[in-house]
């Protein structure tokens, strides 16, 4: 089994760091992905890994092998490009021929070898068209099976489904998905696209500024972000900073920044030492949260709110309320079952009750500072609504 | 119908606008550009008289020009024009590929540099080569000063001299539609196929060369054609044992007695082998494109 691993990788171009001091294991065979917003050095590192950038530092080894300073053409890697990169002036045959006949592969090998391959991504009908006269879609097969071909150790992707139309991309995710289960071989995955890293990946790794913020499993990274990073960038979530006020050993008692007087409680089953009167902070997802326009019957691990509706904004599957609770804004997602609570749709100003279990409410541990700019802090902090509210009105 | 009927008559107004728009383009075409064409091909049909022409019919001229007194004149200008071509090519590409890949500033720098010559008369331009060719002139100076050579060399008049102006002096003509494919060209290509095991010369060859090849086959017409007809330079640097075809073809409307019928039918024979080869090639072009486009 061939691990790959990445050793204090940092990469500096002209004085900006885009990778800074990153380690990381990937499994052999694993699904993993690099997700960060644009500009976080996940597309460095990726081509640091395909050898189209040599690190300042650190070093890249699959199994045993260092393969940092070794040129692109000789690494056992292969790129999926964002636009795919199919050479225009050759058939789609020719390009996915194209690794063996320059390895000199024997001629009825490679043919051979070229169906399979072109059968695997549903593309055999069509070898003998050329990159221009086929669809994104196909493109990307095309671009898959040139890569796989080559029977690399690890396949790249970089940000592979960016160029595809929603519906497609979701079949395409599928289709990569099913790719990666017939060959077995580690795919390396950048995307900035929250949902692509979640659906299709066994780790993910969120990256910010050069560095990775927190790395595991989807679950755990949406359900027990570590950061405020992780918190936000990863699905919509409602950030709380407050005072802790009550320490018992079923709960934390956290005094909520609403300026009424509210708290709310965290389950302690999380370990973490709190000392009465330190701010901390909370992420609380808006599916967590349900709404009523009556008052819910009490139960001591729930936590209760008292709000009233500022704005309804439909979207189809679900609603997203956003709550007005003394001086904070809850956003909270509600689906459309009827056999729920309230039957009569809610109404804008009306007032309403938030509930949520108490092990909902999630401690974020202290990350170092540096990771986050000012600018992200006040946008991801407290009452980051409207960044989360104009990425609503782009999905 | 009505629709139909309404198509039409826009049809015709455009039709008529378009007539109206290319008519003094065609009727230049006409005076400057056939009529005289057809008055070459009549004279290339005639006996020649010391200064002008018998209306006699004639194929001499023909017999004598692609006899062998003239297999030596076909000879040298096809050799110039295909070392020339080649020069520019070898010369050229590295240019263009860098001018391409430069930063933007840098890019527009580099290519008014390489337009700035056209600025410049070309016979002052080559008129400073012959300077700087000549035999006390300053390239045997500075080889002289720099030890690398103890007598002058005789560059000037030279073939050698006919093809460094020609060079100089047709490479912009490649270097540009070079330029305009390798701009375009996706460097992100060559990427990928060094990704899938092309190293950096077989990814020139199997990627940056073939996508290169439309500007590479237009800046060899640009080059080819009129380096195969030059006159100018030959007659500037070059020696008067070995004379180009557009020499001779002057020689015989200038030197009395003069021969218009043989300048006619050599200038035709020239244009002739043009179209041939043209038409040669753009069916290649074609079929190479067909194949694409099945």
């Amino acid at each position: 089994m061939e691990e790959i691993k990445l050793q204090n990788l940092s990469k500096q171009f002209d004085g900006f760091t885009a990778v800074d001091d990153v380690s990381l294991n990937i499994k052999s065979g694993e699904l993993f992905s690099f997700l960060g917003p644009s500009g976080c050095g996940k597309t460095t590192l990726l081509r640091m890994i395909a050898g189209f950038e040599i690190p300042n530092n650190g070093r890249i080894l699959i199994g045993n092998t260092d393969i940092t300073d070794i040129p692109p053409y000789k690494r056992q890697v292969n790129t999926i490009f964002q636009n795919y990169s199919l050479f225009p002036h050759m058939t789609l045959f020719e390009n996915v021929a194209f690794g063996l006949k320059i390895r000199k592969t024997p001629k009825p090998e490679m043919n051979d070898r070229v169906k399979d391959m072109l059968k695997l991504v549903k593309m055999d009908d069509q070898a003998n068209k050329y990159p221009d006269q086929i669809s994104g879609g196909q493109k990307q097969r095309i671009a898959i099976a040139r890569a796989l071909i080559n029977n690399p150790k690890v396949l790249l992707l970089d940000e592979p489904l960016a160029a595809l139309d929603l519906k497609l991309r979701q079949h395409m995710l599928i289709e990569l998905m099913n790719i990666h289960d017939a060959v077995g071989i580690t795919f390396i995955y950048v995307t900035h696209d929250q949902s692509e890293a979640m659906s299709i990946s066994d780790r993910v790794a969120v990256m910010n500024h050069g560095r990775i913020i927190q790395a595991g499993p989807p679950d755990d990274i949406y359900e027990r972000p570590n950061s405020i990073f992780s918190a936000y960038f990863i699905g919509e979530t409602n950030l709380i900073t407050g005072e802790v006020c009550d320490i018992e050993s079923e709960y934390v008692q956290l005094r909520c920044p609403d300026g009424q007087g509210s708290s709310f409680e965290i389950d302690s089953t999380f370990h973490f030492n709190p000392t009465l009167g330190k701010e901390i902070t909370v992420s609380l997802r808006p599916e967590k949260i349900a709404i009523s326009r009556s008052k819910p019957r009490y139960q001591d691990d729930i936590n209760m709110l008292r709000g009233v509706i500022e704005d309804i904004l439909y979207l189809g599957s679900h609603t997203q309320y956003i709550v007005r609770v003394g001086a904070l804004k809850f956003r909270v997602f509600s689906q459309h079952k009827r056999v729920y609570f309230d039957d009569k749709a809610l109404d804008w100003e009306e007032p309403v009750w938030l509930f949520w279990h108490d092990t909902d409410t999630w401690l974020i541990d202290q990350i170092p500072e540096e990771v986050l700019s000012a600018k992200e802090i006040s946008e991801g902090g407290v009452n980051h609504l409207s960044r989360s509210a104009k990425r609503q009105s782009i999905t | 119908m009505n629709q139909g009927v309404r198509f039409t008559r826009d049809q015709n107004r455009k039709n008529l606008a378009s007539w109206l728009l290319t008519t003094p383009a065609l009727l230049w075409l006409l005076i400057f550009f056939l009529i005289p064409y057809l008055i070459v091909i009549i004279y290339s049909f005639l006996t020649p008289d010391i200064y002008d022409v018998n209306f006699e019919f004639s194929l001499d001229a023909y017999r004598q020009a692609l006899g062998a007194d003239y297999l030596k004149t076909f000879f040298l200008s096809f050799r110039l024009a295909v070392l020339t071509t080649l020069l520019c090519v070898l010369l050229g590409f590295p240019v263009a590929y860098y001018i391409a890949r430069a930063k933007d500033k840098l890019k527009n720098t580099l290519l008014v540099f390489i337009i700035i010559p056209f600025w410049t008369n070309l016979i002052i331009r080559i008129f400073s080569w012959r300077i700087f060719l000549a035999y006390n002139g300053v390239l045997n100076d500075i080889l002289i000063k720099a030890g690398v050579i103890g007598a002058p060399l005789e560059i000037m008049r030279t073939d050698l001299a006919v093809i460094l102006v020609m060079v100089y002096v047709y490479l912009p003509y490649m270097i540009l539609p070079l330029y305009s494919v390798l701009e375009k060209l996706d460097f992100t290509l060559l990427q990928a196929a060094m990704d899938l095991g092309a190293n950096e010369l077989k990814a020139f060859f199997r990627i940056t060369l073939p996508l290169a090849a439309e500007g590479i086959f237009a800046g060899s017409l640009l080059v080819f054609i009129p380096a195969l007809g030059a006159y100018l330079i030959p007659q500037l640097v070059g020696n008067q044992k070995s004379l180009y075809l557009g020499q001779v073809i002057t020689y015989k409307i200038k030197n009395i007695p003069r021969n218009w019928p043989m300048a006619s039918a050599l200038s035709l024979i020239l244009l002739f082998g043009v179209a041939v080869l043209l038409l040669l090639l753009f069916a290649l072009y074609k079929r190479s494109k067909a194949r694409r486009r099945v």
